[in-house]
This record gives C-alpha cells, sequence and structure tokens, in this order.
C-alpha cells in the first residue's frame, strides 16, 4: 500500500517536478530541520501505530524508495557544493561533524524514536496528511525568495542529475524530484543522522555491539540501513546476547571500586564451578595473585587442600578470617594490599 | 557430586563449542557417564610422536575439580613419563600440582607439552629414561618413532 501511493504521488506530481524541484534544492535545510522536528514530534504520536504496520513488504518498499532518493542526494551533493547544500552534505558525513554530534545527543534521549524515524518515510507516505508534507510546503513559501541566489545553479545541476538517474531508475519512478521523492530523502536524510545517533548511542552502552553494526553495513554498503525498520526487534536481542557478559563485567567492576584496583580483570563466571558470580563473588579477593572464584568454591578448597587454584599457595588464612568475619575492616586491608600490588607491578 | 557434574556439564559445553579452537585435542564424553572422558591427541610435530593419534581416557573423581582427573595412555607410547604397560601418566599437574582451575581440555594441552618435552628424571618408562639420561638422544627417538607407527598411526595394507 505503500507503493502504491507513493507511486500515485509521484505520478501526479510528474508534469511539473522541476518546479518543485526547484524549490526543493532550496528548502532542503530548512525542510530538514522542520522535518526532524515534526517526524519526531510525529513519530511519538504514531508510535504505536507504525510499530503495527511493521510488514515485511512495506519496509522493503520504503527502504527500496528511500535507497534510490539517497542516491539522488548523493549524486546531487557531488555536483553542487553551494550553501545551501553544505548544511546538508555535513549532516550527512556519518561522524564528528558538529551538527551530528548535537543530533546524537539529542537522539540519544529518546532513541526509541530513531527507528520510528527512519520508517516514516513509509508512515509519511502512506499517509498523506502527514506533519513532514506539511512542513514541506509551508516553508517553500516562507523561504522561496531567500534563497533565489542558488535556483540556477540548481536547476542545472538537478537537470544533469535527471539525466544520469533517468536510464537508473524504472519508469515509475522517473520523476526522480517529485515532491514525495523528495520528501523521502530529506526524511531519510534525518533518519539516517538519526541513527547515527543511534550507532553512537549504542556505542556508548553496549561496546561490543559496535563490530557488528559495520559488519552488517558491509552487506548493504549503508550503516544505517539493515536495521532501520527491523531495529526494534533486532537490536536489543542483538545487544543482550553480544554484550551481555562485557556489560556484566563492567558491572561488577563499576560496582566494586576497590576491586578495580586488581590486576587481573574481574570474571564473569567462577573458574572452578562455571557459575556467573554475584556481586559479594566478584568482590570477593581471596589471594594476592588475583585469583577469584565464587564462596562456595573458595570454601570446598579451604576444606580441602586450601590452595589458591591461580598461584597454588595456600590461602593466608588469617586474612580470608578477616575478610569473611569484619567486612569494614577487611575491605580497607584488601584495598592497601592490592594498591601495593598494583605499585609492585 | 553435584558440582563435579554440573563444572564436567559445562566443560562439556565448552569444547562442544570450541570443537576447531585446537585442531589437535579431540575431546569426546562418554555417551552414558559424563566422569568417563576419551581424548584422541595428536603428536607434537618434531618429535617422534609426530604422525600419531594417542588416545587418552579420563577417570573424573567425583570431587573434581578438586582433585585432578586420573589420565592414562591408551595408546602404547615410549615415553619416560609414561607407564609402558598400563599408560599410566606421571605428570606433576596430574598429582600435586594439579589446580582446581584446569580443565580436561588443558589437561590435553598439558600431556601434548609433556610429549615434546620428556622429564627422564622422574621416570615410569625406565628404559626410555635411561637412554635420555645416558644421552642416547638418538636411540631414545627411533624407538619411540616405531612404537608410534606400531601403535598410533593406522595400519597401512
Amino acid at each position: 500500500m505503500v507503493s502504491d501511493s507513493i507511486n500515485n504521488a509521484q505520478i501526479a506530481s510528474a508534469p511539473n517536478s522541476r518546479d518543485f524541484s526547484k524549490k526543493k534544492r532550496t528548502n532542503r535545510s530548512a525542510k530538514l530541520k522542520q522535518c526532524k522536528l515534526d517526524v519526531r514530534r510525529e513519530q511519538w504520536l504514531s508510535q504505536g501505530a507504525v510499530k503495527n504496520k511493521g510488514y515485511k513488504e512495506d519496509q522493503k518498499d520504503a527502504r527500496k524508495e528511500r535507497d534510490r532518493s539517497l542516491e539522488n542526494s548523493r549524486q546531487r551533493d557531488g555536483h553542487n557544493n553551494d550553501g545551501s547544500m553544505h548544511h546538508e552534505s555535513d549532516s550527512e558525513s556519518p561522524s564528528n561533524s558538529p551538527t551530528n554530534s548535537l543530533l546524537c545527543g539529542d537522539s540519544g534521549n529518546n532513541s526509541g524514536t530513531n527507528f520510528i524515524g527512519s520508517s516514516s518515510s513509509s508512515s509519511s507516505v502512506s499517509g498523506s496528511s502527514s506533519g513532514g508534507c506539511c512542513s514541506g510546503s509551508i516553508t517553500e513559501e516562507e523561504e522561496d525568495d531567500g534563497c533565489l541566489d542558488d535556483w540556477e545553479a540548481v536547476a542545472d545541476a538537478l537537470a544533469a542529475d535527471d539525466d544520469n538517474n533517468k536510464p537508473e531508475l524504472e519508469h515509475d519512478n522517473s520523476c526522480s524530484q517529485s515532491p514525495s521523492e523528495s520528501q523521502l530523502s530529506v526524511q531519510s536524510d534525518a533518519s539516517r543522522e538519526l541513527e547515527n545517533g543511534l550507532g553512537l548511542d549504542s556505542a556508548k552502552s553496549m561496546p561490543e555491539g559496535v563490530g557488528m553494526l559495520p559488519g552488517v553495513s558491509g552487506n548493504n554498503t549503508r550503516a544505517w540501513r539493515p536495521d532501520d525498520v527491523f531495529r526494534p526487534q533486532t537490536l536489543p536481542n542483538l545487544a543482550k546476547q553480544r554484550s551481555f557478559p562485557a556489560t556484566d563485567r563492567h558491572f561488577g567492576q563499576r560496582g566494586v571500586p576497590w576491586a578495580c584496583n586488581n590486576v587481573l580483570p574481574v570474571p564473569s563466571s567462577c573458574p572452578i564451578c562455571y557459575e556467573d558470580l554475584d556481586f559479594t563473588d566478584s568482590s570477593f579477593l581471596p589471594c594476592l595473585c588475583g585469583f577469584r572464584l565464587c564462596l562456595f568454591c573458595h570454601k570446598r578448597i579451604l576444606e580441602e587442600d586450601g590452595r589458591c587454584p591461580g598461584c597454588r599457595k595456600p590461602y593466608e588464612h588469617d586474612q580470608v578470617e578477616s575478610e569473611g568475619s569484619v567486612q569494614g575492616g577487611s575491605l580497607t586491608f584488601r584495598l592497601a594490599r592490592s594498591c601495593s600490588m598494583i605499585a609492585r607491578s | 557430586m553435584q558440582a563435579s557434574r554440573a563444572r564436567l556439564f559445562k566443560e562439556y559445553k565448552e569444547v562442544q563449542r570450541e570443537k576447531s579452537a585446537d585442531p589437535d585435542i579431540q575431546l569426546v564424553c562418554d555417551d552414558s557417564n559424563i566422569f568417563k572422558w576419551t581424548a584422541l591427541i595428536k603428536g607434537p610435530s618434531e618429535t617422534p610422536f609426530e604422525g600419531g593419534v594417542f588416545q587418552l581416557a579420563f577417570a573424573v573423581p567425583e570431587q573434581y575439580p578438586l582433585q585432578p582427573p586420573q589420565v592414562r595412555f591408551l595408546t602404547k607410547i615410549f615415553h619416560p613419563n609414561v607407564h609402558f604397560k598400563t599408560g599410566e601418566i606421571c605428570l606433576d599437574i596430574l598429582k600435586n600440582a594439579w589446580s582446581p582451575a584446569w580443565t580436561l581440555q588443558s589437561v590435553c594441552r598439558a600431556i601434548i607439552a609433556l610429549m615434546a618435552h620428556p622429564e627422564p628424571d622422574s621416570p615410569l618408562n625406565c628404559d626410555s629414561g635411561n637412554l635420555l639420561r645416558s644421552g642416547d638422544i638418538r636411540g631414545y627417538q627411533s624407538m619411540a618413532k616405531m612404537y608410534t607407527r606400531l601403535a598410533a598411526m593406522p595400519k597401512k595394507g
């Protein structure tokens, strides 16, 4: 149903696509901002609805459309690098641009919208009265005269671009500069930024997940594409799978400040019984060599030969007992010992 | 008892997961008894045992991993630290230097290392140890190679 509406819109607007494209060029940066806002607002509103209509076909179509429009926008960017375009190309570069980092921080707050930002192309196209479209027409009227300087160059570039694009596109979509298309490209830009934001956001939250993202993108040559509409379904699972041990370990280290001074990293599971270390276990440092194990195994070892599995030296009995009985005093004691170990090594 | 079973089960899963991690070691658990394991290890290269495949039998005690597993060679091997008839292995980590942090996999690795670096001063196979201690490296190597061919290599023809 999405593709139908897209095609209709394109066909309807095909005759005067040139005019639209002119306007669209200059309004691009303005639209970008406004669309982002509107789209985001609408995403919040239609969040449930979008999630519900996550059909595969819709996603595919929407993605196809957006890819096409992205190609177009890429080429256009290559053609004319005048002022109005700079903003967009800046925001398109996936990393390190200040606008981008700002956006990242922004989108990081509502990472739930990221997915919807990407899928908004489908939603806004299918729903003809979307906020994105409205904002587009408004800004056209507002800013037409402001950016007139660029019209000629932009139009030329667009004409050349049209010629370039026509052979690639199907006859349905040969009107690549139709407003719905431009809307798509603008929104997809926005969505890409959102996706970038999410990428960085997820990078912060799960260090091992980052390696996964480029790998996924390798198939489709865009970092954000494969996970735009699928994201809510797949990403949480993947993140959970990939980064669970790592976050576990981080949590252990962060939660136990005095354990951070240890030479060895805190394992996520007891190396003796392979059971997961809980908070008490991971803060338990029975031997100076830094070998950690759970309290159960430690007790069993004390009942047997009483030697540390890591260094095979007998456990220092007094230290162990003091740790077991007097919590507060032993903690500072242990901290001092581990610090001295670091100084030595 | 229960702890050793749980640990062995975890080790089993680990072995299944990292089957290709160490191509020289193939560790399989008995179908009916998780305390009985067998391992196939490849003789290390540049030793008389190169090209041979040696079978090890693991008998895991119920106190495992606090107690070391009992390991012996099922394949005949001419090595100073392996009893020629029983296949018993003289290896410190299987006796007093055992650590619960070791696994069956790491024991296999230790045995491969022992094959490459015999310890003639604590021999279970006196003939082999005497050859090495008297400096007859060539004699030791030819004997070991012969037994590797006889016992640890597939029969030809």
